[in-house]
C-alpha cells in the first residue's frame, strides 16, 4: 500500500455521547471539529 | 439517575444557547461545551418558559403537559441540570 492510499485516522474525537433520555440527548464535543 | 425538584424555579444557564429546530432544539453550553438535543418541541416550550414559570412544574403545565405525561419531561428537565444546562432560580 503506498503512502497516499494508507487510511488516515481522524484527528481527534468527533464527539461522545455521554446522557440519553427518551427526549433530551446529549454530546460534548472536544475534537477540533465534529459532525454528529 | 438524573432528578428535578419540581417546585423550584429553573432557568436555562446564562451561558447556553437556545436554537429552534423542526425536530425540538439545540441546547449549547459555551462553558461546557457540550450540546443537547431537544427532541421533542413540547419539552423546547417548557425550557423556554421556565424563566416565567414558578416552578418547573408549572412550567409543563403552562406549555400544556398532561399530567400523566408530566413525570416524562421532569426527567428530561432533570437531565438538563445534570449537564448545568439548567440552573436553579432565585425566587
Amino acid at each position: 500500500m503506498s503512502r497516499s492510499e494508507q487510511l488516515v485516522e481522524p484527528q481527534g474525537e468527533v464527539e461522545d455521547v455521554i446522557e440519553t433520555d427518551s427526549l433530551v440527548e446529549e454530546v460534548s464535543i472536544d475534537g477540533m471539529c465534529g459532525v454528529y | 439517575m438524573s432528578s428535578i425538584d419540581p417546585d423550584t424555579a429553573w432557568q436555562l444557564h446564562p451561558q447556553v444557547s437556545v436554537r429552534p429546530e423542526p425536530f425540538g432544539a439545540l441546547l449549547y453550553h459555551f462553558g461546557t461545551r457540550k450540546l443537547s438535543f431537544l427532541k421533542d418541541r413540547t419539552l423546547l416550550t417548557v425550557v423556554e418558559g421556565l424563566a416565567d414559570a414558578s416552578s418547573a412544574r408549572a412550567a409543563c403545565a403552562a406549555a400544556g403537559v398532561s399530567p400523566e405525561h408530566v413525570p416524562t419531561y421532569l426527567r428530561a428537565l432533570g437531565t438538563l441540570v445534570e449537564s448545568k444546562m439548567l440552573v436553579e432560580r432565585a425566587a
